[in-house]
C-alpha cells in the first residue's frame, strides 16, 4: 500500500498519458491504462520519485502551473525582446562569457527547473553544473557583472525563488 | 593524382548512367499511375476480410488489418522471424557468456542531476507510450514489436545517463528479465498450439490449425472475439503483448551485456587465449 501511494504521482501522470495517447475513453482503455500505470508506477518511482509527500501537495501542484504561465507569458517574451533588440541593433551589442551563479534551491527537481528555465530563455544557457557547491555555470549574451550575487539576481532569482516553491 | 581523375570520371558517368536506366522506366509510366488508381485483388481480400462481421468464413476480429496480416493470415512467418531475432539475441548473449548477470566493477555516477531527473521523467512517458502501442495493436497502427522497441529505449537511456550500476542497484536483474522473455516466447508459442491440442491428445475429430485464430469452416475453436468492450482480435492480442514484453526484455539484455565496462567485457575476449 505504501509503494502505491509512494508510485501514486507517477500512476496519475501515466494514466492521464495512456488516455491522451490512445485518443479513447473506452472502458477497455481505462481498464488497461490503470493495470499499466500502476506497474510502471511501482517500478519506476525508486528512479523518479525524490519526496512522494511533496510530490503530492496541491499546493506545489497549483505554483507549478502558475509559474509555467508566467514563465512562457512573461520571462520569455522579456528576454525574445532582449535579445530581438541585440540582434537587430546594427552595432552587435554583445559581451558573452561564462558566469558563475549559485543556486538556494535544493532538490534535483528544483535545480533542473532552473536550469532549464535559464536554458529555454534565449540569451543565457547552462552549461555546467556543480552538484556539490550548487552552482551552475551559464554562458550569457551580455554580462554586465560576475558578482555571484548580482548575477543571482539578474539571471536565476526569479526562476530560483519559484522553483523553491514548487520543488523544495 | 591522375588515377583517382579517372576514377572519379568513371564513377560519376557510371551513377549518371544508373539513375538515367531508373529513371525512364519511371517517367515513361512502367510503375502504372503512384499512387494507384485501383486496388489490386489482394488488397481488396484483406479488406474485405479481417474485420467482416457479417462474413465471419476468413475474419480476424481484429480491425487493424496490418496486424490482421502479420499474426494471422502469415502468422507463421512471423513467428519464424521472431525466432531468428531471439537467436541473434541469445547469440549475442552467448559471446558475453562469462560475465552475464555479474555486477560491473566499475562505479559510474551517470550524467548530471539535471540530465537525470529530466530523463527519469520522460523514462515513465515512453513506457507508456511503449505499452499504449502494444495493448492497442489491434485497433491502431504499431503493435507487439514496435511498442516494445519504443519501450526498450528506456533501458538504453537510463544505462547511458544514470550508468550501468542502475542495472545492478534496481530489482531487474539479468535473471528476471531473462525469466520475464522467456515466458513471453512460451507465450506465443502456447497461444500459437493451443487450437491443437485436443487433436495432439487423440480427439482425431477436432481438426484445426496451428495458429488458428477466429472460428473456421471445419471446426468450431475460436478465440475471443471481444475484449471489455473493443475488438479483440483474438489471438493477435496475446501476440502482441507477449512479443512487446519479449522484445521489451531482449533489447534490454542485449544492452546491459554491451554496456558492461571493458575490463569485465575483455575477460570474454581474452578467454580464446586460455582455451576453450
Amino acid at each position: 500500500m505504501r509503494r502505491l501511494l509512494r508510485a501514486l504521482p507517477i500512476i496519475l501522470f501515466s494514466f492521464l498519458l495512456y488516455l491522451l495517447y490512445s485518443g479513447s475513453i473506452r472502458i477497455y482503455d481505462i481498464v488497461t491504462g490503470i493495470v499499466v500505470s500502476i506497474i510502471i508506477g511501482i517500478v519506476m518511482a525508486p528512479i523518479v520519485i525524490e519526496n512522494w509527500r511533496k510530490s503530492l501537495d496541491l499546493y506545489r501542484f497549483f505554483y507549478l502551473i502558475k509559474y509555467i504561465i508566467v514563465y512562457f507569458f512573461i520571462y520569455e517574451v522579456k528576454s525574445h525582446l532582449n535579445v530581438i533588440r541585440i540582434g537587430l541593433s546594427p552595432s552587435m551589442s554583445i559581451r558573452p562569457g561564462i558566469v558563475r551563479v549559485p543556486i538556494r534551491s535544493r532538490s534535483g527537481y528544483a535545480l533542473t527547473l532552473v536550469s532549464l528555465s535559464i536554458t529555454n530563455t534565449p540569451g543565457t544557457i547552462v552549461i555546467d553544473v556543480d552538484e556539490g557547491k550548487n552552482v551552475l555555470y551559464v554562458n550569457w549574451i551580455y554580462v554586465t557583472t560576475v558578482k555571484p550575487e548580482e548575477v543571482y539576481r539578474e539571471v536565476a532569482e526569479n526562476f530560483d525563488a519559484n522553483a523553491q516553491k514548487i520543488f523544495d | 593524382m591522375k588515377g583517382t581523375r579517372a576514377r572519379d570520371i568513371i564513377f560519376i558517368t557510371l551513377i549518371i548512367f544508373a539513375i538515367t536506366i531508373l529513371a525512364i522506366p519511371t517517367l515513361l509510366g512502367a510503375l502504372s499511375s503512384i499512387p494507384p488508381i485501383d486496388l489490386r485483388t489482394i488488397a481488396i481480400n484483406y479488406l474485405n476480410n479481417t474485420y467482416n462481421p457479417f462474413n465471419q468464413t476468413l475474419w480476424t476480429s481484429s480491425p487493424e488489418a496490418v496486424a490482421a496480416i502479420v499474426w494471422d493470415y502469415r502468422g507463421l512467418d512471423t513467428l519464424f522471424e521472431t525466432v531468428v531475432f531471439y537467436s541473434a539475441i541469445v547469440a549475442a548473449l552467448a559471446l558475453y557468456r562469462e560475465i552475464l548477470g555479474e555486477k560491473d566493477i566499475l562505479k559510474g555516477k551517470g550524467l548530471s542531476v539535471i540530465v537525470q531527473r529530466a530523463t527519469a521523467v520522460s523514462m515513465v512517458g515512453i513506457l507508456v507510450v511503449g505499452f499504449a502501442t502494444i495493448l492497442h495493436g489491434q485497433l491502431t497502427p504499431g503493435g507487439g514489436f514496435q511498442g516494445g522497441a519504443i519501450a526498450a529505449v528506456t533501458s538504453v537511456i537510463a544505462i547511458v545517463v544514470f550508468s550501468r550500476l542502475i542495472i545492478d542497484k534496481s530489482r531487474l536483474s539479468y535473471k528476471r528479465l531473462l525469466l520475464i522473455r522467456n515466458a513471453a516466447l512460451v507465450g506465443i508459442a502456447l497461444i500459437a498450439i493451443i487450437p491443437i491440442i485436443p487433436f495432439m491428445f487423440g480427439d482425431h475429430t477436432f481438426l484445426s490449425f496451428i495458429f488458428q485464430n477466429q472460428v473456421k469452416a471445419v471446426n468450431s475453436f475460436s478465440y475471443p472475439q471481444i475484449i471489455v468492450d473493443v475488438p479483440m482480435g483474438g489471438s493477435i492480442w496475446f501476440y502482441n503483448l507477449f512479443e512487446g514484453l519479449a522484445v521489451i526484455t531482449a533489447f534490454s539484455l542485449a544492452i546491459i551485456v554491451v554496456f558492461y565496462s571493458e575490463e569485465l567485457s575483455r575477460k570474454t575476449i581474452e578467454g580464446g587465449e586460455i582455451g576453450f
